[in-house]
């Protein structure tokens, strides 16, 4: 969906803002930490294809996670 | 658990070009390299699909300081299309291939070197694998992500400075 004008500006300005921070600055204010049910609860996974990625995300994550 | 930064991202490039891992930074965390200001919890990786490369992914993440099974070292070297990492030193998405690109050599010849050190996928690779993952989360960050895009175009810029006060 196309975003509205006031949207677009919004956007804009958030840019400019970023464009005043260093890399370093930028990365500190966007990697967080939130715990994701079952998806985090394993040491680690492993999928032969994305599709059966998609599939085990479809059938096990919830929906609000957006996995799917 | 430690949350993904520039020190990790320093320490994760250092490590993987000491042991010659062909990688490329994606998704949201590669599209932050950028400058696009969004949140994200983890790092996703695009390492080129081979055994060789697999078994040298395999050294470097060890030296990061993650602990692999048999089993995951197997799964790294037989090329699977996607591995999950928790429990290392910061979250790690290895997509060996992503939604929406067709090779490594094609998306490598297409990425940019951010700060003299990240290796990152382009900004068209990044939001054509999100469309075509099509998942709600890509979904949503999408709009954004193109008007991030057309912002630097408008301002003839590749990326945002990395470090506008010394620029």
């Amino acid at each position: 969906m196309k975003p509205e004008f006031n949207q677009l500006q919004e956007w804009e300005r958030e840019f400019d803002a970023a464009a005043r921070r260093s890399l370093r600055e930028r990365m500190e204010y966007s990697f967080i930490y939130t715990y994701k049910p079952v998806l985090d609860d394993a040491k680690f996974r492993s999928f032969n294809t994305m599709a059966e990625y998609k599939e085990w995300c479809r059938k096990n994550l919830p929906e609000y996670l957006g996995y799917w | 658990m430690n949350v993904f930064s520039y020190k990790q991202g320093e320490r994760l490039a250092e490590a993987f070009n000491r042991w010659e891992v062909e990688y490329l930074f994606i998704g949201k965390s590669g599209a932050i390299f950028y400058g696009f200001p969004e949140t994200t919890q983890d790092a996703d990786i695009f390492p080129a699909k081979n055994s060789a490369n697999g078994q040298r992914l395999i050294s470097a993440l060890r030296e990061l300081g993650y602990d692999l099974t048999p089993r995951l070292e197997h799964d790294l070297k037989v090329g699977k299309d996607f591995v999950q990492l928790r429990g290392g030193p910061f979250d790690l998405d290895l997509v060996f291939a992503p939604d929406g690109i067709e090779t490594f050599v094609e998306a490598q010849s297409r990425s940019l070197m951010i700060d003299g050190k990240f290796p990152v996928a382009s900004l068209d690779d990044i939001i054509a694998s999100k469309r075509a993952a099509n998942r709600a989360k890509d979904r949503e960050s999408l709009p954004r992500l193109e008007a991030f895009r057309d912002y630097l175009r408008s301002r003839n810029l590749i990326a945002l400075p990395t470090n506008p006060s010394k620029s």
